[in-house]
């Protein structure tokens, strides 16, 4: 058997430098990360940033034009089908066979694939909540259900990996939340890593552990979500309400490590370092300045997409 | 071996669990329905027996041209559907080869083609009996299954061609329309090139091999092992085609 460079046993999805150009323009160009088992990871770029082209290629759906794709160790280019068993994916719409019902489409995976038992067609379909739909045709399905009837179809063979490009387009903002729900319960429930496109953070954020940002085929930041403790050296921004502004400008210019980003007559924006938070506030009672609201001014993480991505090539 | 057998499982039921699927064997019953009453009510001269109506109805020159007509429009959908209906793209994520899920799909194009030759042979023999009750005629058992074979010869090359044609254009329509006006048009043109030697090596020149047992061989020097020969090189030419293309297609 073929083995791969890498070592590590956890790594479910590695690219290496993956590029794909067409009539000489590179769509996706020199991609490189790994994800690991029970990762959920979110790809984000602006529309035409490369998603779905990088995820056709994950898939063998298109070859590549340099750079590979390893799936549990195995190349997606040189070993197509040891590494594609592995994999559950949708790439852009669900797509079924309208003639039929959901039960014969899944029917059709299943003969496709050695061992899924029909327990384990029931068993999709329960964890989708699609039991009482599967013997309507398909051609009846909202896009809602066809979408969970794709995510059935891409768990039968009991994949290690997910691919879902873009899975909340179209739906409405409860389908996007309920999809989330079942999608992380997917992930706890089967222990798989899931990678998952979008052009919105805001769809993804809530599920991933981490996002891979992307723009024009390019890799631009990855990103851990979640709490994270802040250093005790990190410089944070904090707005402050006080009683008079310009009394407590006074004397914060008087201690040490404290810039002053801006001030109007009750609010003032200042930066300053975590471990200093105490001193300051303690210093600003001793002066008699009044102190009504002290809050963290938090860069969101769209904000940051924004401004990563240029904000206005944001769909 | 048990995959490859789902696989051919499920081509077949893509085919059958559609509505359409039992509308050609209805129109196979209807034309030979209608040709039985006709030959009833009219009697012809020369057609004597049940032999003599099932010999002479399947040939392609009489309803026997329906049955092609009919596994060319599956065939062309074969491929070009999964386009249509976007399901190529779970269909080329499996732990399944880009060869064999092709082989499944040609297997069953041809299996399903040689079904219309059987019913359409069956058809003839209980239309021909129910008019002519037996009887004797000049066609022998020989001569029915010799078109039943060219019948079946037939519609396999124009099938393979189709297949063909639906890999390379991706379209449903472009794929029935080249496969049907190529063989309308095919023994067309090999009577109007038959003074040129040249016009014997042409596909169409080759495709009705019941030529050979009239006396209508249509270019001089023709044989039947020739012919057969010329459509073993076409067919493995256009499988080639199919399957090296289908191999490398990028699914975008
Ligand atoms: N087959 C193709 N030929 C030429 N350009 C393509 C092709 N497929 C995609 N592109 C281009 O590649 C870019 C990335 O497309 P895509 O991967 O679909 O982006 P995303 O999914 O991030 O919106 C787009 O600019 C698109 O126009
Ligand atoms: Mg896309």
């Amino acid at each position: 058997m073929k083995t791969a460079k890498i070592s590590n046993p956890s790594i479910v999805l590695q690219l290496s430098g993956l590029t794909k150009k067409i009539g000489g323009k590179a769509i996706v160009d020199g991609l490189s990360f790994d994800i690991a088992k029970g990762e959920v990871v979110g790809l984000l770029g602006p529309n035409g940033a490369g998603k779905t082209t990088t995820m056709r290629m994950i898939v063998g759906l298109i070859g590549m034009t340099d750079g590979d794709v390893h799936i549990c160790g195995q190349s997606i280019r040189t070993n197509f089908e040891q590494a594609i068993r592995h994999v559950g994916g949708i790439i852009e719409n669900p797509e079924f066979y309208p003639y039929m019902t959901g039960y014969d489409n899944l029917k059709q995976y299943q003969r496709m694939t050695e061992g899924v038992t029909d327990a384990r067609i029931e068993e999709v379909t329960k964890l989708v909540g699609m039991q009482d739909a599967l013997d309507k045709r398909v051609k009846a399905y909202s896009l809602g259900m066809r979408q969970r009837l794709g995510i059935a179809q891409a768990l039968l063979h009991e994949p290690k990996l997910l691919i879902l490009d873009e899975p909340t387009n179209g739906l409405d903002p409860a389908g996007i939340k309920e999809m989330r729900e079942y999608l992380k319960r997917i992930a706890e429930a089967e222990g798989i890593a899931i990678l998952v496109s979008s052009h919105l953070l805001s769809e993804i954020e809530l599920m991933c552990s981490r996002v891979i940002v992307i723009q024009e085929g390019k890799y631009v930041t990855a990103r851990s979500l979640g709490e994270t403790e802040s250093p005790k050296q990190k410089i944070i921004s904090i707005s402050l309400q006080v009683g008079d502004a310009a009394h407590a400008q006074a004397v914060i210019e008087g201690m040490e490590g404290i810039e002053v980003v801006s001030v109007t007559a009750s609010r003032m924006t200042i930066q300053i370092q975590h471990e200093k938070i105490p001193g300051l506030v303690a210093g600003l009672a001793t002066q008699g300045v009044e102190i009504y609201r002290i809050e963290e001014v938090r860069e969101t993480l769209e904000d940051e997409f924004m401004k990563l991505t240029g904000g206005n090539r944001i769909a | 071996m048990r995959n490859f057998s789902g696989l051919l499982v499920n081509e077949w039921l893509k085919l059958s669990k559609k509505k359409s699927f039992f509308v050609a064997y209805a129109i196979l019953v209807v034309v030979f329905g209608i040709l039985a009453f006709a030959f009833y009510k009219l009697s012809p001269d020369g057609l004597d027996s049940t032999l003599d109506f099932a010999t002479g109805t399947i040939m392609l020159q009489a309803a026997g041209q329906l049955v092609p007509v009919l596994a060319v429009l599956a065939a062309a959908g074969s491929v070009t559907q999964e386009y249509r209906y976007g399901t190529i793209k779970f269909l080329l994520i499996r732990a399944q080869s880009r060869h064999k899920i092709l082989a499944s799909k040609y297997i069953i194009s041809i299996v399903y083609a040689l079904s219309l030759v059987v019913t359409a042979a069956v058809l003839a023999v209980v239309a021909g009996y129910i008019v002519y009750g037996g009887g004797s005629g000049d066609s022998t058992w020989t001569d029915f299954f010799s078109n039943m074979a060219s019948l079946a010869v037939y519609s396999i090359v124009f099938v393979t061609m189709t297949f063909m044609v639906g890999i390379l254009t991706k379209s449903n329509g472009a794929a029935i329309g080249i496969g049907i006006f190529s063989m309308m048009i095919g023994s067309l043109l090999v009577m109007l090139l038959s003074r040129y030697s040249i016009t014997k090596y042409l596909l169409f020149a080759n495709t009705d091999l019941s030529v050979y047992r009239s006396d209508a061989i249509p270019v001089e020097g023709m044989t039947l092992a020739f012919s057969i020969v010329i459509l073993l090189v076409y067919v493995a030419l256009f499988l080639s085609v199919s399957f090296a293309v289908f191999k490398k297609r990028d699914i975008a």
